[in-house]
């Protein structure tokens, strides 16, 4: 099967033009991602600062229960999984999740080590290293914003915290959004995207038989039927017409044909003696 | 009786040279066999490599500090991408343009090297799981069609050769005096 003239034609271009099409569309994939994550992440930077901002008077009037209200009503919000406000030990002071308070972090989790990792912690991280993903109890994946919360001048002024070179920062606000939507968008493109290759698979393999078949397989075919019937000592019909190349070769067959069955006409009409008689002298 | 002895003596003389012919005909065959089947190995050793890769995604450390110090950073992850674009498109052209051309040289073995480097590449970059499928396709694309156009060009080339070999052994039946 494939051996034959079709199977030669189309599986090189449908080999070629899907397989790369599918390289593309899996690098685009990647980079489309890539991009929606990183406009997630940025978005959720956003938002911690902004939450930082908001809350500075309320942190400043040490407003504890502003403060906690803030929080949980953040909490409740639609996608948001988790935000707390842990101090410089890691002890969570302010948490939408009344049952986290209390509680110590772990600084060599995710999210934790990337500032705890040396012997000194670092006090300031990229928006990109500050970002972390993993996915929750209920299967659902989270990113999260880890946002230091800077000793400013008001700060130690407050006496709440030591004053700013003693302690540059005072605690970390920690909020993580639920990215089932980014997960499901992302889902759908891949999908799309496989239905595209899919689609340029067939209209390959469709077109270049399309055209084959009507250029070259049925002028082909026809020659082929034809020249069986000049094998077979038919030569009346016409020879086919169609690709310049094939009728080229049609004519020829044609010719060839016609020359044979005037040889063949030329040697019936040798009278028999005088075969015999050559028979004889050879 | 005379003649028939006189052909029968110098039937081994003429024989002997398609004999030889024969023998480097089935030679060609063998060779031609092996050849056809290079792909496949080449497609096999690919798969094998990135099954490989599948399973180091899971247990393999990610790369040492040290080494990364000695090594430097990685290039973006984007511009190993756009190379791996621009290396599959060339590769299937160059492999395109071979089949085109008839020519019977496998490259398979040099394309594994660079499929192998991009996954390394990759895994340094810290990229790797989201990155292999890319590379996957692009290897079996790659040495899938590099397997097709060897394994075409043998097939037609073993056809010519029994097709050879048959005429040879039909002449040299014909000079030792066994008939047609």
């Amino acid at each position: 099967m494939l051996r034959s003239l079709a199977a030669r034609a189309v599986v090189p271009v449908a080999l070629t033009v899907t397989g790369f099409v599918v390289v593309c569309c899996v690098l685009l994939y990647s980079f489309i991602k890539q991009d929606m994550v990183n406009d997630a992440i940025q978005r959720e930077v956003s938002l911690a600062d902004t939450l930082i901002k908001s809350t500075r008077y309320t942190m400043l009037k040490a407003d504890r229960e502003t403060l906690r209200e803030t929080i949980r009503n953040i909490g409740e919000q639609h996608g948001v999984e988790h935000v707390r406000i842990f101090n410089k030990k890691g002890l969570i002071m302010f948490s939408a999740e009344p049952s986290e308070l209390d509680r110590l972090v772990d600084k060599k989790s995710e999210g934790c080590v990337e500032c705890h990792d040396g012997p000194e912690p670092a006090t300031a991280l990229g928006p990109m290293e500050r970002a972390r993903g993993f996915t929750n109890e209920r299967g659902e994946y989270v990113l999260a914003i880890t946002a230091p919360i800077y000793n400013e001048a008001g700060c130690s002024l407050a006496a709440c915290h030591e004053p700013a070179p003693e302690a540059q920062v005072l605690g970390t606000l920690d909020i993580g959004l639920s990215q089932g939507q980014l997960k499901r968008n992302l889902a759908t493109l891949g999908w799309r995207m496989a239905s595209f290759c899919l689609m340029v698979m067939i209209l390959t393999v469709g077109g270049v038989m399309a055209l084959l078949r009507r250029s070259v397989f049925l002028p082909i075919r026809e020659l082929l039927t034809y020249a069986e019937g000049v094998a077979e000592g038919r030569a009346e019909r016409e020879p086919p017409r169609g690709a310049d190349e094939v009728e080229r070769l049609g004519r020829f067959f044609h010719q060839i044909a016609e020359r044979l069955h005037r040889h063949s006409r030329d040697e019936d009409k040798v009278p028999v003696e005088e075969k015999e008689k050559g028979d004889g002298t050879g | 009786m005379g003649k028939k002895k006189k052909k029968m003596q110098g039937a081994p003389q003429a024989a002997e040279v398609p004999v030889d012919r024969r023998g480097a005909c089935r030679l060609r065959i063998r060779k031609l066999f092996v050849l056809s089947r290079r792909g496949l190995w080449g497609l096999g050793l690919f798969l094998l490599v990135s099954t490989g890769v599948v399973a180091g995604m899971r247990y393999m450390p990610p790369v040492p500090a040290g080494l990364r110090q000695v090594l430097g950073p990685s290039p973006p992850v984007n511009l190993i991408s756009l190379a791996l674009a621009v290396y599959a498109f060339s590769a299937l052209v160059l492999i395109l343009s071979r089949m085109m051309g008839g020519s019977g040289t496998y490259r398979g073995w040099s394309h594994l090297g660079y499929l192998s480097a991009f996954y390394l590449f990759y895994y340094y970059g810290n990229s790797l799981e989201e990155s292999f499928w890319a590379v996957f396709a692009a290897g079996l694309t790659i040495l899938g069609l590099e397997h097709y156009h060897i394994w075409t060009f043998a097939s037609d080339a073993i056809r010519k050769e029994k097709e050879d070999l048959v005429q040879l052994e039909r002449r040299d039946r014909f000079l030792s005096g066994e008939g047609p």
